[in-house]
């Protein structure tokens, strides 16, 4: 099977060997083969060739960190002067930072095995919490460093070597963050001169695999993104305008308006980007306080103040992020995708009866899975409900990953409890109704219909009982 | 017997007859224990299917039910005096030494301020921190307690193991630091400024220690966890050792260099950073397979396959795929199956019996697909 040509002139071909038996009517149901993200992650073309383009990214990043670094540290060395060795060992901890990410995205290409069913997408996560908890330490540290500077003499700290270091590291980090940067989406009328050359096939590159032959609406796999630069507006704020919302949520569109589906930058390169927009924004705080303390030596405690408050706003920035790593790592539902409305539409088909213990959690921002138990009616074909289940949620909510389970209603299962108890009011009996449905559920075994309590009068008690 | 009015089975309050510090009952399981006592002494209890063999069928070991009563919805929200209050005996304890270590930590700051000296204010900073660590780890015990709502859900419990993994994390960083500054005492050669830290290091030692008395039950380096709230208080316990190490490890130096041992800082504090590094490994290398969805070492991959060929020695079943197992928190393993049957098979018996199968190895969540060929 062979896949389309991209708009850039590159051949893509996909040869995918598909086994006879998902040749069913309803398309491959079994996330098995070759499609399958899980299964072999590093033969994922297209994610393959994401996570080496952001390597690459990374790593000429790296370089430039390293060369400015060394740049500074012998500056620092020669002229002996404690705060170009600090800037210097401000760049490596973005250097630092840059291992992480590309450790993070390396490790994530592994092949998953039994121990890691899910593969390795996880490290990612991981990695980048790692990361954002390095900033805020880095934080920390430069908050130290203002107070450490205000306790020491004047005449230790000169304030026009602050500046010229800071201005100096600003103008690296600048550097670096263009390099890291610019891919989150295509607004604002940057052209896509600005990428380099490791994004630019990846605009408008488009791979279907025979398991989308069943689909001519154009459905995309959820590997297979494309970034229409025409359509979908992407609302983001340009970091020139704004620094402290760099990185808004982008709003995802439903996919089956076309290929509109954003794929937000890859996660690890958005925290290395944020490490480089940290340290710029702290670069300028020392700037300003190096400049008041050159200016005005007896107001230390101003750069004091002007650090703390750029800490603040370097903390404000790994916010969002943050949000994403825990809602990720909590195993929440992710944003984009709205639980109530796909109840709802399940719930809507013909024969479903009932749908419970839907989860919805992602393994990597991106990579969503989804997992219920759907009760029908008993004279159904499950085969062919789940065939549409499937399909439903795969149109609309582009989840591939899907494991339903396709549960026949039972009779209804009356559960009966004899309650001994003197006065039986309707408070009671509602609380017990409650407490015995959640038992019920907790079970997790669906066999029940439902839970009626039928109140018996136990005589040797004597209580009074409601109809 | 009369059974009392509510029949919920509450973790409001531990009221727990034995007291905590027996050391069997280390590890309360709250949940289970306050059912049993609120009812009848604890006895299998039995399925009501009709045609299913009398197994037992709440064959878990953690009952994870706790129905929050109905005015406690209202209050949904947390606030910090509430869950302290109806928190538990951890808790409380946890808040009193975040609270000792807050003042603690003030204290010298504001003495290091006055008095200009870095040393003071650079140990308040490392206190700081970890006040802050510890306050989100009782943020998660209280948080985590939340139902499981539309957004979240599998409950809030990974919440633990999230503060058990920054705890982690945060203590290997504290190693790496210790050993960047032994290098760096080795390669200075300048060891004046230990001495008037001992002050600070006694006292800090001591605020460590009665943390580390409060959670005396949680100090192993290997424990098995048998709830997330386990794996936090494990953490903080290793925290506040950790802790204690470190200030051991200094006022230790300080004592060798007044007794004129060359390169006593440097042995002390490279004692203290591998120390702390062997410590918090195994938990983090615990918390990590958690949150990177491992399968669950709990449940020997022995037993999954013999499962799995229990599965598929059954007549109608051609074909077992994409069985994964991960473990939400320590306790609750979730899993998701994919099975091949023959056309017109009845689905329910082979459900009950995967169901079963893996129920009793302590997969409580499974949902398996099944497809006809």
């Amino acid at each position: 099977m062979e896949g389309q040509t991209s708009q850039h002139g590159q051949i893509i071909e996909i040869n995918v060997d598909v086994p006879e038996r998902e040749r069913s009517l309803g398309g491959n149901k079994i996330c098995g083969e070759a499609p399958c993200g899980f299964a072999d992650a590093a033969t994922n073309s297209n994610d393959a060739r994401e996570r080496s383009a952001s390597m690459r990214k990374l790593l000429m990043a790296v370089a430039l960190c390293v060369v400015f670094m060394s740049i500074e540290v012998f500056g620092g060395i020669k002229a002996n002067s404690l705060a170009i060795l600090t800037d210097a060992a401000h760049l490596l901890s973005d250097v630092a930072a840059f291992a992480i990410s590309l450790f993070s995205l390396w490790a994530a290409g592994w092949e998953s095995n039994p121990r890691q069913s899910y593969g390795f997408f996880r490290v990612e996560i991981l990695g980048a919490l790692v990361s954002m908890q390095l900033i805020w330490l880095l934080a920390g540290i430069l908050v130290y460093e203002a107070i450490v500077r205000l306790i020491n003499e004047t005449s230790e700290v000169n304030g026009f070597l602050m500046f010229l270091v800071a201005a100096f590291g600003l103008v690296v980090n600048i550097i670096m963050a263009l390099v890291l940067g610019h891919d989150h989406g295509h607004g604002h009328g940057h052209g896509h001169d600005h990428h380099d050359h490791g994004m630019g096939h990846r605009h408008g590159s488009r791979i279907t695999t025979d398991h989308h032959e069943e689909h001519p609406r154009g459905e995309h796999h959820d590997h297979c993104d494309e970034e229409n630069p025409k359509t979908g507006h992407h609302h983001f704020l340009d970091k020139h305008h704004r620094t402290g919302e760099v990185l808004a949520e982008p709003l995802v569109d439903k996919p089956k308006f076309g290929p509109e589906q954003k794929k937000q930058q890859n996660i690890n390169v958005r925290g290395a980007y944020l490490h480089v927009l940290g340290d710029s924004i702290q670069s300028i705080g020392v700037m300003i306080g190096g400049a008041i303390i050159w200016y005005k030596p007896e107001w230390k405690i101003v750069d004091l103040i002007c650090t703390l408050i750029f800490s603040v706003i370097v903390l404000g920035t790994t916010f969002n992020m943050l949000r994403n790593i825990l809602e990720v790592l909590m195993e929440s539902t992710p944003r984009e995708i709205d639980a109530t409305k796909l109840e709802k539409g399940i719930l809507e088909m013909e024969e479903v009866v009932a749908i419970h213990e839907l989860h919805i959690w992602a393994i990597t921002v991106g990579k969503v899975l989804l997992a219920c138990h759907v009760k029908i009616q008993p004279e159904a074909n499950a085969d062919l409900v789940l065939d549409n289940v499937i399909d439903y949620i795969r149109r609309e909510y582009n989840i591939i990953h899907v494991t339903i389970q396709i549960e026949l209603r039972a009779q209804d299962v009356v559960l009966e409890a004899t309650v001994l108890k003197l006065h039986l009011d309707d408070e009671f009996i509602n609380e017990l109704h409650d407490s015995v449905l959640s038992f019920a559920v907790l079970e997790k075994e669906n066999a029940y219909g439902s839970v009626a309590i039928n109140r018996t009068w136990d005589s040797s008690i004597g209580g009074k009982c409601r109809p | 017997m009369e059974k009392t009015k509510s029949f919920k089975y509450h973790t409001q309050e531990s009221n727990l007859g034995l007291s905590i510090t027996d050391r069997r009952l280390a590890y309360v399981r709250q949940a289970s224990y306050n059912q049993s006592q609120l009812q009848e002494p604890p006895h299998t209890p039995i399925s009501i299917f009709p045609d299913e063999s009398a197994k037992p069928f709440l064959s878990r070991s953690i009952s994870n039910i706790d129905t929050i009563s109905h005015h406690d919805k209202y209050f949904d929200k947390f606030s910090i005096f509430r869950a302290l209050r109806s928190g538990n005996r951890q808790m409380k304890r946890l808040f009193l030494l975040i609270s000792l270590n807050v003042a603690y930590s003030t204290a010298e700051l504001a003495i290091g301020l006055f008095t200009g000296r870095v040393g003071l204010v650079s140990d308040a900073f490392h206190l700081t921190f970890g006040c802050g660590l510890l306050t989100f780890s009782m943020f998660a015990m209280a948080a985590s307690r939340q139902k499981p709502d539309f957004a979240y859900t599998y409950g809030y419990k990974r919440l633990e193991v999230l503060s058990a993994f920054t705890n982690a994390l945060f203590l290997l960083f504290m190693s790496f630091s210790l050993a960047v500054e032994a290098l760096h005492a080795f390669i200075q050669d300048e060891s004046e400024h230990k001495h008037y830290l001992i002050v600070s290091a006694v006292t800090n030692l001591l605020v460590n220690l009665i943390g580390v008395w409060f959670f005396r039950n949680y100090a192993r380096i290997n424990l098995f966890y048998r709830s997330p709230e386990d794996m936090n208080y494990h953490s903080v316990c290793l925290h506040v050792l950790a802790d204690s190490i470190r200030s051991a490890g200094l006022i230790l130096a300080s004592w060798f260099l007044s007794l004129g041992v060359q390169n006593a800082e440097v042995l002390c504090l490279g004692i203290v950073s591998v120390a702390v590094f062997m410590l918090v490994m195994p938990l983090f290398k615990v918390t990590g397979g958690i949150l990177l969805q491992m399968a669950p070492p709990s449940i020997p991959s022995s037993a999954l396959s013999k499962c799995w060929r229990q599965i598929v020695s059954r007549e109608d079943v051609t074909e077992v795929s994409q069985a994964r197992f991960w473990e939400l928190v320590p306790g609750h393993v979730v899993g998701s199956l994919s099975l091949q049957v023959n056309k017109g098979v009845d689905d329910r018996p082979i459900l009950q019996f995967v169901h079963g199968l893996y129920h009793d190895l302590g997969v409580q969540d499974l949902t398996v697909q099944i497809d006809y060929d």
